[in-house]
């Protein structure tokens, strides 16, 4: 009977719990679809960035990521190889060397970032060889070609099909040095980076920096950005070499993480906020809805009813509305995300710009992540419940005599 | 058989910081069965007397006994019990639960004691069928009259047994042969059923019909 006379209350003013109603659906569907946006536009940024270059996992020489130089090097094994392949969850893996060297042309002669890569492998783990720029990309067998960024074919002052020179420190110490032909201009969107990247094939670059079979860096593609756990405790498993390490994109990566929390955090405080006016207006009509029954809570405590019932009613009738609110707002919200995986929100102009210039599709998407619609729903009947510590206390503190003489 | 004490029972209240006295030592005792009737002018401490009774509120001196048990010592989840199991009570303005109808209204106390549904609703139904107000079942506060409500609330005060009902002025809002009727009817209960029936009112109609007349004034009893 207590459910029926609280589902009762509720529809005794209607308009009153309507507004509630409205006001939990309201910060349901805000918060579900703010969140949508935030963390659907965020997996698709981390895609893109990490499709760009730096994979979504990488196998490093264990001193790699705090020095990268040419000794922090490993070879290729086969047990390497096989977990790549078996690891449930790997679309793809490309080996890579770095190295610091010099690349001149005629008179102009700049410092160098050289990746040594195989381009038919980075194909399936990376956008990069595809993006080029001007140009074309080399083959993985080419063995005097390479691609360069922008900024530094402009530094030279050279063109597509000129011979460079690039000079580098081997691994075992003494000086390498090579003719290249240009054959191509990437663009990544760091014009610093670009101003120094030089791209030749693995072999190549083996050769000329006397590495053997080496390299510094293995970039790998994953299925999903959500499994990159559990693949990096697979090949960790599988591999078991104290010397090597697996990093996942964000350790690799540390700024767009950075980046991204920061981002994140606002947006919980700006929904944070969304949720706090909810729950004053949440108390405001709870409370009022309990001053204006006092005079009946007075004549039911007079019947006998225990005070605690009364305050469990008042518990009721707040998380009957708050649960309709909730389900009606994590469907439309639902619908709201939905529409906007279908139909993202696409900017143009120099928004567009600035999002291409990081490599961020200038697009906003969303999800339909379950854990937003858990969080939010846990957050607003949370706060419901809260808002309704006050108008209980009241009602718990009610006397029967005060009550029924409440005018 | 004794079933109500009031020894020496004083209530002060405080008005703006300015103690009045509303009751000055009443010494009082109610039997089983009885049909008595607290008369007296307005602010001579009628409804103080009958909530003091009702374990509604607690004197500021003396002693109730109720069924010999000192309930100025209870606290108020004691005192919510007594009145669940014990008492009955008729409000001036009826208080009925607007949201329920005659009959969850008059089940509702039932539901507080445990009371099965299917019994619950037996219960009621023979009781409304007894006070003749059956067709009322149905119907929610809004759509009856008010002599049917007291009615309905004059079933929900007793269904559950009671030892006392306590009837603060339950005729001031009738026309007289509505609450006639509701008085035969409360009267039927008193001699039918054996219980007591402690009335508040200065309505003629209810002093005319008392078997026991209390006259308060100005906070003390009278006669």
């Amino acid at each position: 009977m207590l459910l029926k006379l609280a589902w009762r209350n509720i529809w005794k003013n209607k308009r009153r719990s309507l507004i509630t109603l409205a006001a939990v659906v309201f910060a349901a569907v805000m918060a579900i679809a703010m969140r949508g946006i935030q963390l659907g536009t965020y997996a698709l940024n981390i895609r893109s960035v990490v499709e760009l270059f730096s994979g979504y996992l990488q196998i490093q020489n264990k001193n790699y990521l705090n020095n990268p130089s040419l000794s922090a090097n490993f070879s290729v094994h086969n047990n390497i190889i096989n977990a790549l392949k078996t690891t449930k969850g790997i679309l793809g893996y490309a080996p890579r060397i770095y190295a610091d060297g010099l690349i001149s042309y005629k008179d102009n002669s700049r410092g160098a970032a050289i990746f040594g890569i195989e381009p038919d492998k980075e194909k399936n783990v990376t956008t990069f060889v595809q993006n080029i720029n001007s140009g074309k990309f080399f083959t993985s067998d080419s063995s005097n070609e390479i691609v360069v960024g922008e900024q530094l074919l402009k530094n030279l002052d050279a063109k597509i099909g000129d011979e460079v020179v690039l000079l580098a420190q081997c691994y075992d110490g003494t000086l390498g040095n090579q003719k290249f032909k240009i054959v191509g201009t990437v663009k990544l969107g760091v014009q610093e980076l670009e101003a120094s990247l030089i791209f030749m094939g693995l072999k190549s670059a083996q050769s000329l920096l006397i590495m053997g079979g080496k390299v510094n860096v293995i970039a790998v593609k994953a299925d999903n950005l959500k499994n990159l756990g559990a693949i990096e405790n697979s090949l960790s498993e599988k591999i078991k070499n104290p010397d090597l390490r697996i990093l996942t994109w964000n350790k690799v990566n540390p700024e767009l993480e950075q980046a991204i929390q920061l981002d994140n955090v606002s947006g919980i405080f700006f929904l944070g906020i969304l949720i706090v006016i909810v729950a004053f207006g949440i108390l405001n009509t709870v409370l009022m809805s309990v001053i204006e029954r006092f005079k009946e809570f007075g004549v039911v405590l007079a019947i006998g009813m225990p005070q605690m019932n009364l305050t469990y009613l008042v518990y009721i009738e707040t998380l009957l509305l708050t649960f309709i609110g909730l389900f009606i707002g994590n469907v439309l919200g639902a619908a709201v995300n939905y529409f906007l995986i279908i139909h993202p929100i696409t900017f143009g102009g120099e928004l567009k710009q600035l999002y291409e210039i990081y490599h961020f599709l200038p697009q906003l998407r969303s999800t339909l992540e379950p854990s937003i619609f858990l969080n939010v729903s846990l957050s607003i009947l949370t706060i419901s419940l809260l808002s309704c510590l006050y108008p209980a206390y009241k009602v718990y503190k009610l006397e029967a005599l005060k009550g029924i003489r409440h005018t | 058989m004794e079933i109500l004490k009031a020894e020496r029972l004083v209530k002060i209240y405080q008005d703006n910081g300015v103690p009045v006295s509303a009751l000055n030592n009443i010494n009082l005792t109610v039997s089983k069965g009885e049909y008595v009737v607290i008369a007296g002018p307005s602010g001579s401490g009628k409804t103080t007397l009958l909530n003091l009774l009702g374990a509604l509120d607690k004197p500021t001196e003396g002693r109730i006994y109720f069924e010999g048990e000192d309930i100025t010592t209870k606290d108020k989840n004691e005192l919510s019990k007594i009145r669940l199991h014990k008492l009955g009570f008729i409000f001036q303005a009826y208080n009925l639960i607007p949201v329920l109808t005659a009959i969850e209204n008059i089940e509702f106390s039932m539901m507080l004691l445990g009371i099965s549904d299917k019994e619950r609703k037996e219960k009621a139904l023979a009781l409304m069928d007894e006070l003749g107000i059956k067709e009322l079942a149905n119907k929610r506060p809004n759509e009856m009259s008010g002599g049917q409500q007291q009615r309905v609330a004059v079933a929900r005060a007793i269904v559950n047994n009671p030892s006392v009902v306590l009837a603060d002025e339950p005729t001031a809002n009738l026309d007289s042969v509505t609450a006639g009727h509701l008085l035969d009817l409360m009267e039927q209960m008193n001699s039918e059923k054996n219980i007591t029936f402690i009335f508040s009112s200065h309505d003629k109609n209810v002093i005319d019909r008392a078997k026991r007349l209390i006259i308060l004034k100005d906070g003390r009893i009278d006669n």
